[in-house]
């Protein structure tokens, strides 16, 4: 447990060296404040462009618009920010060796990958509630009429999501070899996921719904129980990704 | 128009996290000089030419190590 909280520490504080958690934190909080922002100005936007003559009308934008923009946001270039932060976290130190060190003198392969994980887990929903806190100071101002259903579960939705994808990024790390490895092949199974999530039947047992269905929630055309075998599934993707992570891990040559 | 001058004090901030991540990254790129790949004319080009994109490739994937 020592060696866990030391390791924390240690992953915490290069994420602030190599500038990574500024970079995340900067993510986040420009599509915090950019997706209302956005939604309020898109109707002026459209009306400032000149397009010989065509007109298109753009309805008043409503509570409704700025959290879809929010959620659009966030699963294009905050998962991608992720991926880009968290891809090389364990990739890197292999590649350069670093954990050899350390592993040397006893620390337990798995404390290294669950520490690691926790330090991730922990970067992101700090990034993530940077992002929420904003975009909702944002919201109320611009928009201080109406509101929208289950926000809370659908943004539950999403940090779970991430938390799957970043327990990928240490399983394919462990699998791929190479600095760029891990980001490579968790971006692989990513895009895979994505397009079995088209398969409509199958929606309800893929992770990826829990990151296309948030504006659904928000409108009420989904409920909380229709998403509960798919939020159970991602647990427990999570927690085979992580067993079968350490299992290769513990295996691995360094 | 007028509307979208309205709004301009919102993208203050916007434009400051923009500039500072620009400038961040400039002055790492020229205070070292070893990059996974590619080399300072190319980051240079990468980070002020690409707003939020260019310092965000550089500090995840360009930098190399100490």
């Amino acid at each position: 447990m020592r060696g866990f909280m030391v390791f924390i520490k240690k992953e915490l504080l290069e994420q602030v060296r190599t500038y990574r958690l500024w970079i995340l934190f900067a993510v986040f909080l420009v599509i915090g404040m950019m997706s209302p922002l956005m939604a309020k100005l898109m109707p002026e936007i459209f009306s400032s462009l000149d397009m010989e003559g065509l007109v298109i009308q753009v309805p008043e934008p409503t509570v409704y618009d700025a959290y879809a923009q929010f959620f659009k946001n966030l699963t294009q270039m905050g998962i991608l920010g992720v991926l880009l932060v968290f891809g090389g976290t364990l990739s890197n130190e292999l590649a350069r060796g670093t954990l050899v060190n350390i592993l040397a003198k006893g620390l337990p392969r798995r404390t290294v990958l669950l520490s690691k994980y926790a330090a991730a887990v922990l970067v992101w929903t700090a990034g993530y509630a940077l992002a929420i806190a904003t975009d909702y100071g944002y919201t109320v101002y611009l928009f201080p009429n109406g509101g929208v259903a289950n926000l809370f579960f659908s943004l539950f939705c999403l940090w779970l999501f991430v938390c799957f994808v970043i327990s990928l990024i240490l399983l394919s790390s462990t699998i791929a070899p190479g600095s760029f490895g891990g980001l490579i092949l968790s971006a692989v199974a990513l895009v895979v996921m994505l397009m079995l999530g088209m398969v409509p039947k199958a929606g309800r047992y893929n992770p990826v719904t829990l990151a296309s269905v948030n504006t659904a929630l928000l409108e009420g055309a989904k409920s909380v129980s229709d998403l509960t075998i798919t939020v159970s599934i991602t647990v427990v993707l999570i927690l085979s990704c992580l067993i079968a992570s350490i299992l290769i891990f513990e295996k691995k040559k360094l | 128009m007028d509307d979208i001058m309205q709004y301009l004090p919102f993208f203050i901030p916007l434009v400051i996290i923009e500039v500072a991540l620009m400038l961040t990254a400039l002055v790492h790129v020229l205070r070292h000089n070893r990059y996974r790949f590619g080399n300072r004319i190319l980051w240079i080009i990468i980070v002020v030419v690409f707003g939020y994109v260019g310092p965000i490739l550089y500090f995840t994937v360009g930098r190399g190590e100490e």
